[in-house]
């Protein structure tokens, strides 16, 4: 495919850990993919080439590559994939950086601790339940008029402003020794629920409406899979690409469920 | 069951209770003691400066022994919340897979090893209590420990108990030591992560802060575990035998105006009563 005239293209290898549906056993295969140097190639447009020609290194035709994406500017998480075995979003995984010389290869997998659909392809619902476990919302649905909210210090939005840049992503998750993948779903509710729900029971109870809610959060929080489940392995937080301080929220979380604790042995609620 | 459930819900979630239990245990009282362990056994080496390692050895043993209700501050202080916190332990740690190889960051490794020292310093404190503490010494290399004779016996256990062979002594001076600095590990990193699930440490700064006095008080502690270890390694048993006979003794002239007519007051009244 390589075309000798022109200096600036190189050919790339894109390993893809393939399945074709849902229980469907894993398998490998490798393609070529043609890049130009500083046009910006990111693993979409390699997915995307690779869609156009689903042909193998080997010169096999197979089926064009499953994957999703949304934003393409690594707001959404939708395409999130491990990538050389680390988890994050493939549109901002630029082939100049990660496979600057010709001959390098890509490895590209599903995320590891959500089922797979097809190939890179991955049901995520669970991120919803989780965010619903701990009511990640601000009650203001009434029947008559509120008038204005509390007011909020910068000091508190500025703190809060950084969690909502959470995207639900679930790179944190992926990468979490506490943090298993299960097919049942009636097991969410007391599997460990991960670092983003648990920042966002911070977020959401930092938020002075948000707070109304603040005792239903933390008893989900003290719940099984909660908190506690947390082993401090710290991967989470190197891990979000949005550089939310997960650990930060972890410990503020672990902090309000102590106290929060402590007020229902003495106080019973 | 579903009924009463509804009406009275526990005041504290079981396993938010258990989890925090467990948490606590590890460092009241079974980290405490380790401490105060440690101290004690670091004395075979302190000694050596002042007035001999085998005397206060011997003398801190003696306090120890004079505590009272001894059996039931072991059985209540140390071997129930150890046995607690080892059970829960490996119940939590087996909820866990370990994933170094594809995130092989610093606390990533700690979180792993934190789980691997637990699972060795468990099987370790098992031997050391069994054959130490409860006189086990059919196990492979082991001898008991005897209050009278402390130093010198806490040294033939570990220089490879009754078996004098060169295997005995390396496997159980290896046992030892890997043993010790494990807890040790798994104590500081214990502390470590326990202020962040309690809420003490919050901030990225503070936990690293925080880190440095755990890895402070690790590295203290190695130090005194790696002093009692060269102590009682290298400590001459004849020699020693001969320091705790003199003791001995000495303990037993010293006691004999007070306690010999009371024994012999009790032993006339038993004879009489039999007759």
């Amino acid at each position: 495919m390589t075309t000798a005239t022109d200096t600036r293209t190189r050919t790339i290898k894109i390993k893809i850990k393939r399945c074709d549906g849902p229980g469907k056993p894993a398998y490998w295969q490798t393609f070529s993919v043609p890049v130009k140097r500083g046009e910006g190639a990111n693993v979409i447009s390699c997915l995307q080439y690779i869609a156009a020609n689903p042909i193998t290194d080997g010169g096999v035709a197979t089926t064009p590559v499953a994957w999703k994406s949304g934003c393409l500017e690594e707001v959404c998480g939708a395409c999130t994939m491990v990538i050389n075995g680390k988890v994050r979003q493939s549109c901002s995984c630029l082939m100049d950086s990660a496979c600057p010389n010709e001959g390098d290869t890509l490895t590209l997998e599903p995320m590891r601790k959500f089922p797979v659909i097809r190939d890179l392809f991955v049901d995520r619902t669970r991120l919803f339940e989780s965010l619903k476990r701990v009511k990640a919302w601000v009650p203001i649905d009434n029947l008559w008029e509120q008038g204005a909210g509390p007011k909020e210090t910068p000091d508190e939005q500025q703190t809060r402003y950084k969690l909502s840049e959470c995207m639900s992503c679930g790179c944190c998750m992926d990468a979490c020794p506490q943090f298993h993948q299960i097919a049942d779903s009636a097991k969410w509710q007391t599997a460990f629920i991960g670092a983003a729900p648990i920042s966002q029971v911070r977020y959401f109870n930092l938020h002075k409406t948000g707070a109304t809610l603040k005792a239903d959060r933390l008893s989900e929080m003290a719940s099984q899979g909660g908190v506690s489940d947390c082993g401090n392995a710290q991967n989470c937080v190197k891990h979000c690409p949005k550089s939310i301080p997960l650990t930060e929220s972890i410990a503020a979380v672990g902090r309000a469920t102590t106290i929060h604790a402590i007020k229902q042995f003495f106080t019973g609620k | 069951m579903s009924e009463s459930a509804n009406t009275a819900q526990p005041a504290v979630p079981a396993p938010f209770l258990l989890r925090r239990l467990h948490s606590l245990a590890g460092i009241i009282p079974i980290g405490a003691f380790l401490c105060i362990h440690l101290t004690t056994n670091a004395s075979i080496v302190w000694g050596r400066l002042g007035h001999g390692g085998v005397e206060t050895f011997q003398h801190e043993v003696n306090f120890i022994h004079s505590t009272p209700f001894l059996l039931l501050i072991e059985v209540f202080g140390l071997w129930l919340p150890i046995g607690f916190h080892a059970v829960l332990g490996f119940y939590y740690a087996f909820t866990g897979s370990s994933n170094v190889a594809h995130y092989g960051y610093g606390a990533n490794w700690r979180y792993t090893l934190q789980r691997l020292t637990g699972y060795f310093g468990f099987i370790f404190i098992l031997y050391h209590v069994a054959t130490l503490r409860w006189g086990w010494t059919w196990l492979p290399f082991a001898s008991g420990f005897d209050a009278h004779t402390a130093a010198s016996s806490t040294a033939q256990a570990i220089q490879g108990g009754a078996d004098t062979s060169a295997l005995g002594g390396f496997l159980i001076g290896a046992l030892y030591l890997i043993g010790v600095l494990a807890l040790i590990y798994h104590l500081a990193n214990g502390l470590w992560t326990a202020a962040i699930t309690w809420g003490l440490t919050i901030s990225a700064g503070a936990q690293r802060r925080w880190g440095f006095v755990c890895s402070g008080a690790g590295l203290a502690l190695a130090a005194l575990g790696v002093m009692a270890f060269v102590g009682f390694v290298t400590l001459d048993l004849e020699a020693a035998r001969q320091t705790e006979s003199r003791l001995h003794s000495e303990i037993v002239n010293a006691d004999t105006p007070q306690i010999a007519p009371a024994v012999a007051e009790n032993n006339t009244t038993t004879n009489q009563s039999e007759r």
